[in-house]
C-alpha cells in the first residue's frame, strides 16, 4: 500500500548524534560526503569508513535500520562494482574471451564499493537522527548569508516544512482516491501504456482539486495565526553549539586531515 | 460595549456569472460579551461562516462595523492584535496543522508573534496541557485521530493567548468520540481560562449545550436567546428546515395535543423530570379505577 | 438465499510484518435480497474494513465474502464485475469528482462496465434524477456546484451503475440538517423504488432508527450485535458500554420503562407520541 511509504524516517533517539546541533551535522555530513571522494586509496577511505562504523553505533539506531536503507541500493552497489571490476591494469586473474578481470579491476571494485556504501552510511546518518523540523530549521540557518543575494531563505523552508508535514496526508489521500476510482469499476492494473496513463486522470485531477482545497485552507489558517512572513520571527527551539559539536568537529577535522595524509604517502588506487 | 460588536454589517461578493451581486449578510447586529459561549447556528449559505471571519478580519464587511475589543477591524495596524485576540479554528483538522511535530505547529502561532523561545516553550506546554495533548506533544499530526487534530489547533490558537476562540463547525468531520472530546474541551476552557467561545455547528445536541444560541438564516439572525428561548421555538425551526432535539420536539407535540407540559426540555433529563409528575398522576389514576 | 453472506471473514493489515493488527475477526453475516442494513460502531471498530471486503476492494485474509453463493474471490480477474454489483459510496465522495461536466463523471462507472452509449447516458440521467440533480446542472462542471450537490453528484456516479447491493459510508457527514434530511429520504425512496439490498454505515443513531430494518454493530473486530433496529436499540446498556449509544426518544422511553411505567419502546418520536398520548390520556388534558 502507498501509506508504507515513509519519507524522512527520522529514528527518535537520544544518543551523542541525535543531540548535535542540526547546523554542524549538515556540515559535517555535507565535509565528510566531499571527503569520501577525496580519499585516493585504501588507506585513507578505511580510516574514514573506521569512523563511519562508530557513529553508527553511536547513534543508538538499531543496524537493521542501516541495512534497510543500504538493501534499497544493492542494485546500484553490485552494478557499479560489477563495471568496475572490469577496469583497471595489474595481474590478470581471470579472462574469458576479450574480457578480463586483473588484480586492479578487482581493487576498483572494491574500493568503489566502500565508497558507495560509506556514502548512503553517511547520509542515512544524518536523516535517522535529525528530524524533518531540524533539518529544515538548520538549512534556513545556514543559508541565511544567501538573503543578502535576494533568495527568499524563510519562505523556502517554510514550503519545505509544509512539504514534509503533507506527504504522509496527500499518500493517504491518493489511496482513498484510489479505492473509491476502483470502486466505480476503473481498471488500474491492465492495459497498455497509454491506457494506464489515461487510467490515472480520474485519480491526478481529484488529488489536484484537493491539493488546491489544502493549501487555501493552510493560508486561511496561517493567516489566523499571526503569520505575515519571516520578518520579527522567532523560534521556540534554539539552535546552540555546545561542547558535543566542539568534539564532533575537533574529531572530524582530524579524519579529514588523515585523509589528506594517507592521500600524500600512499598510492590513488583508481586512476 | 460588547466584546465583540458587529454593527449592521453586510458582505457580499461579485458572482463571476451572474448579473448581481450575492448577498450573504443583510445586515446583521450582534454583540458577543467576554466570556460568553455562543453557539451560531444556520444552514449551508447563512453566512454563518462568513460572519465568523469577519470576527478576526479574515474578512472585512462590504457595509457596518466590526469591533474587536474596541479595535476596528478595518484598521490595518491593529491587524495583528485583533489576530492574536480572536482565534480562529476550521472545520478540517488536516488542513491547519502547519508543522510535522505536534509541539512544532502549536509554536507556530507565538512564533509569528515575536516571543522569546523560552516563553514559547511555557505557551506550548501549557497549552497542549490544557486541551489533553500534551503527552502527544512529540507526535506527528497525521498518526492522530480527528478529535486529537483538532484538540492541537486549539491549543495553536491558545498558545497565543486568546480572548476569544471562533470555531467553524469544529466537529463537522469528527466522529462521536472525537465531538465529545472536543467540546468538553471548549467547555472546559470557557469554565476555567475564561476563553469566550463562538461556536459554529451544525448539531443541535451542541448548541444546547452552549450559554447563548443566534440561528441565522438567508444573512440575517433569525432568532436568539438561551437555547430554551430558542429551542421552544419548535415551529419557526422546523420551518427553515434546522433540527430540533428529539427530546424538545416530544414535549412540543405532547403540548400541541393539550398536555401540560412545564418549560422547555433540552436534556434527556429534563425531559423524564417533565413528563413524569403526568405519568404518576396517569398510572395512579387508572390504579385506582378513576377516569 | 442471502445476497450477501460472510464466513469467518477476518482480515489483518501488515501481516508478517511488527506492525500486524487484526481489524475485523471471524465475521459471520447473511444479508437478504432488499433489506436495509444500518451498521454502527466507532472509529477503529473494523466497519471500513468490512464493507470493503464486500465490493473486492479488499481481500480477505482468511474467510469468504459471497455475493449470491458464490465466491467473490474464486476468480480474481474478475473482481471488477463484483465492484458493478456492490456499489460503494465512500466518505465525502465529492472528492472523487473528475470529469468536466456532471454528466460525464455519474457515465464513469457505467462506462467501466463496457455498455453501450445510449445505454450509459440514459443510466446516468436516470441517476442524476434519483439523487435530485437538476437537468439545468448536468451540463456544468461538477467543481462548480455546492457542497451538496457534489455529494449528490458522487452518489448518483455509483447509483448508475444500478448494484445490487449499495454501501453508503456516512453518506450525510458534513451536510447541514437540510441537506442530511434530502439526502436521507432520497436513499429511502431510492431503495422502496429498487427494491435493491442497502448498508448504510452511520454515526447518528437517529439515522439509523428512521431507515434501517436491520443492525449491525461493530466492536472491536467483531461484530457484536445484529438484530432488528428495535432489538438493538433496546440494548442501550450494552451499546453504551461499546461507546454507541442509542437515539434520545429511544433512550426516554428506556428510562421511563426503567422507572416502572408501563411504556413500549420507541424509535422515532411518532411511536413515542403513539405510546405517550393513550397513557397520558389518562386525566391530563388541559380540554379535558
Amino acid at each position: 500500500m502507498i501509506r508504507d511509504i515513509t519519507l524522512g524516517q527520522y529514528i527518535p533517539g537520544k544518543s551523542f548524534i541525535h543531540r548535535l546541533d542540526p547546523r554542524v551535522k549538515i556540515i559535517i555530513t555535507f565535509v565528510y560526503i566531499v571527503f569520501i571522494f577525496v580519499a585516493s586509496n585504501f588507506e585513507g577511505l578505511l580510516t574514514m569508513s573506521v569512523l563511519i562504523l562508530g557513529i553508527l553505533l553511536l547513534s543508538g539506531v538499531p543496524l537493521s535500520q542501516y541495512f534497510k536503507s543500504l538493501k534499497a541500493i544493492l542494485f546500484v552497489v553490485i552494478f557499479t562494482s560489477v563495471l568496475n571490476l572490469f577496469y583497471g591494469s595489474g595481474n590478470v586473474l581471470w579472462s574469458w574471451g576479450g574480457i578480463q578481470i586483473t588484480s586492479g579491476g578487482v581493487a576498483n571494485a572494491v574500493f568503489v564499493t566502500i565508497r558507495i556504501i560509506s556514502l548512503i552510511l553517511f547520509s542515512s546518518v544524518l536523516t535517522f537522527t535529525t528530524s524533518p523540523t531540524e533539518l529544515t530549521d538548520a538549512l534556513e540557518r545556514i543559508m541565511k548569508p544567501l538573503k543578502l543575494l535576494h533568495v527568499k531563505v524563510h519562505e523556502i523552508a517554510m514550503m519545505m516544512t509544509i512539504a514534509l508535514r503533507f506527504v504522509p496526508t496527500l499518500l493517504e489521500e491518493t489511496d482513498k482516491i484510489m479505492s473509491a476510482q476502483k470502486a466505480r469499476g476503473a481498471d488500474m492494473e491492465s492495459g497498455g501504456l497509454m491506457q494506464r496513463i489515461r487510467a490515472l486522470i480520474p485519480i491526478l485531477i481529484p488529488l489536484f482539486v484537493s491539493s488546491f482545497r489544502r493549501a487555501y485552507d493552510l493560508a486561511m489558517a496561517m493567516e489566523c495565526r499571526c503569520y505575515h512572513g519571516g520578518e520579527g520571527r522567532t523560534k521556540m527551539k534554539v539552535l546552540h553549539a555546545t561542547s558535543l559539536d566542539a568534539v564532533a568537529v575537533v574529531v572530524s577535522m582530524v579524519v579529514c586531515a588523515a585523509v589528506v595524509a594517507c592521500n600524500l604517502y600512499f598510492p590513488a588506487v583508481l586512476h | 460595549m460588547d466584546y465583540i460588536n458587529a454593527e449592521n454589517i453586510t458582505f457580499s461578493y461579485d458572482e463571476p456569472e451572474a448579473a448581481e451581486r450575492h448577498e450573504v449578510l443583510r445586515g446583521v447586529s450582534l454583540g458577543i460579551r467576554k466570556g460568553e459561549f455562543v453557539a451560531l447556528l444556520g444552514h449551508n449559505g447563512s453566512g454563518k461562516s462568513t460572519i465568523a471571519k469577519t470576527f478576526n478580519a479574515m474578512l472585512l464587511p462590504s457595509g457596518g462595523k466590526v469591533y474587536v475589543d474596541k479595535m476596528d477591524t478595518q484598521d490595518e495596524s491593529v491587524l495583528y492584535e485583533i489576530r492574536r485576540r480572536v482565534g480562529l479554528v476550521l472545520q478540517n483538522p488536516d488542513n491547519q496543522l502547519v508543522a510535522s511535530v505536534v509541539e512544532e505547529d502549536v509554536a507556530f502561532g507565538p512564533e509569528n508573534l515575536g516571543i522569546p523561545p523560552e516563553e514559547i516553550r511555557r505557551r506550548v506546554d501549557e497549552a497542549l496541557k490544557a486541551v489533553e495533548m500534551y503527552d502527544f506533544r512529540l507526535n506527528a499530526p497525521y498518526k492522530l485521530s480527528g478529535g486529537q487534530k483538532q484538540r492541537i489547533a486549539i491549543a495553536g490558537i491558545i498558545a497565543m493567548q486568546p480572548d476569544c476562540i471562533v470555531l467553524d463547525e469544529p466537529t463537522a468531520m469528527l466522529d462521536p468520540r472525537g465531538r465529545t472530546e472536543v467540546l468538553d474541551t471548549l467547555h472546559k476552557l470557557n469554565r476555567e481560562k475564561g476563553i469566550t467561545i463562538v461556536l459554529i455547528t451544525h448539531y443541535m445536541d451542541e448548541a444546547v449545550q452552549a450559554g447563548r444560541v443566534i440561528v441565522m438564516d438567508s444573512g440575517r439572525i433569525l432568532t436568539e436567546g438561551s437555547p430554551q428561548e430558542v429551542f421552544s421555538q419548535v415551529e419557526l425551526l422546523k420551518k427553515h428546515q434546522l433540527d430540533v432535539p428529539q427530546v424538545t420536539e416530544l414535549a412540543y407535540r405532547l403540548k400541541a395535543v393539550g398536555f401540560d407540559l412545564p418549560g422547555c426540555p433540552l436534556t434527556i433529563e429534563e425531559c423524564v423530570a417533565a413528563l413524569e409528575p403526568l405519568l404518576k398522576k396517569a398510572t395512579v389514576g387508572e390504579a385506582y379505577g378513576d377516569h | 438465499m442471502a445476497i450477501i453472506e460472510t464466513k469467518n471473514l477476518t482480515y489483518t493489515y501488515g501481516q508478517g510484518t511488527p506492525f500486524q493488527k487484526t481489524a475485523v475477526e471471524n465475521i459471520n453475516i447473511a444479508i437478504k435480497q432488499g433489506e436495509f442494513i444500518g451498521v454502527i460502531g466507532h472509529t477503529g471498530s473494523g466497519k471500513s474494513t468490512l464493507i470493503q471486503q464486500l465490493n473486492g476492494l479488499l481481500r480477505p485474509t482468511s474467510g469468504t465474502v459471497l455475493l449470491n453463493g458464490k465466491d467473490i474471490w474464486e476468480d480474481p480477474k474478475k473482481i471488477r464485475s463484483v465492484r458493478f454489483k456492490v456499489g460503494m459510496v465512500f466518505q465525502y465522495p465529492e472528492h472523487q469528482l473528475f470529469e468536466e461536466t456532471v454528466l460525464k463523471d455519474i457515465a464513469f462507472g457505467p462506462g467501466n462496465m463496457g455498455l453501450g452509449k445510449d445505454e450509459i447516458l440514459k443510466r446516468a440521467r436516470a441517476a442524476a434524477e434519483f439523487v435530485g440533480l437538476k437537468e439545468e446542472l448536468l451540463e456544468k462542471s461538477p467543481f462548480e456546484l455546492s457542497g451538496g450537490e457534489k455529494r449528490r453528484v458522487a452518489i448518483a456516479g455509483v447509483i448508475a451503475m444500478d448494484p445490487d447491493v449499495l454501501i453508503l459510508d456516512e453518506p450525510t457527514a458534513g451536510l447541514d440538517p437540510r441537506g442530511r434530511d434530502v439526502l436521507l429520504s432520497q436513499i429511502v425512496t431510492y431503495h422502496k423504488t429498487r427494491h435493491n439490498t442497502i448498508l448504510l454505515v452511520s454515526h447518528s443513531m437517529e439515522d439509523i432508527a428512521r431507515t434501517a430494518d436491520r443492525v449491525l454493530v461493530m466492536n472491536a473486530g467483531h461484530a457484536a450485535m445484529f438484530d432488528t433496529t428495535e432489538n438493538v436499540f433496546a440494548c442501550d446498556r450494552e451499546l453504551e458500554k461499546m461507546g454507541l449509544r442509542v437515539p434520545q426518544i429511544t433512550k426516554i422511553m428506556a428510562v421511563l420503562k426503567a422507572k416502572g411505567y408501563p411504556v413500549g419502546t420507541a424509535l422515532t418520536v411518532e411511536q413515542a407520541l403513539k405510546e405517550l398520548i393513550p397513557l397520558l390520556g389518562k386525566g391530563n388534558r388541559n380540554h379535558d
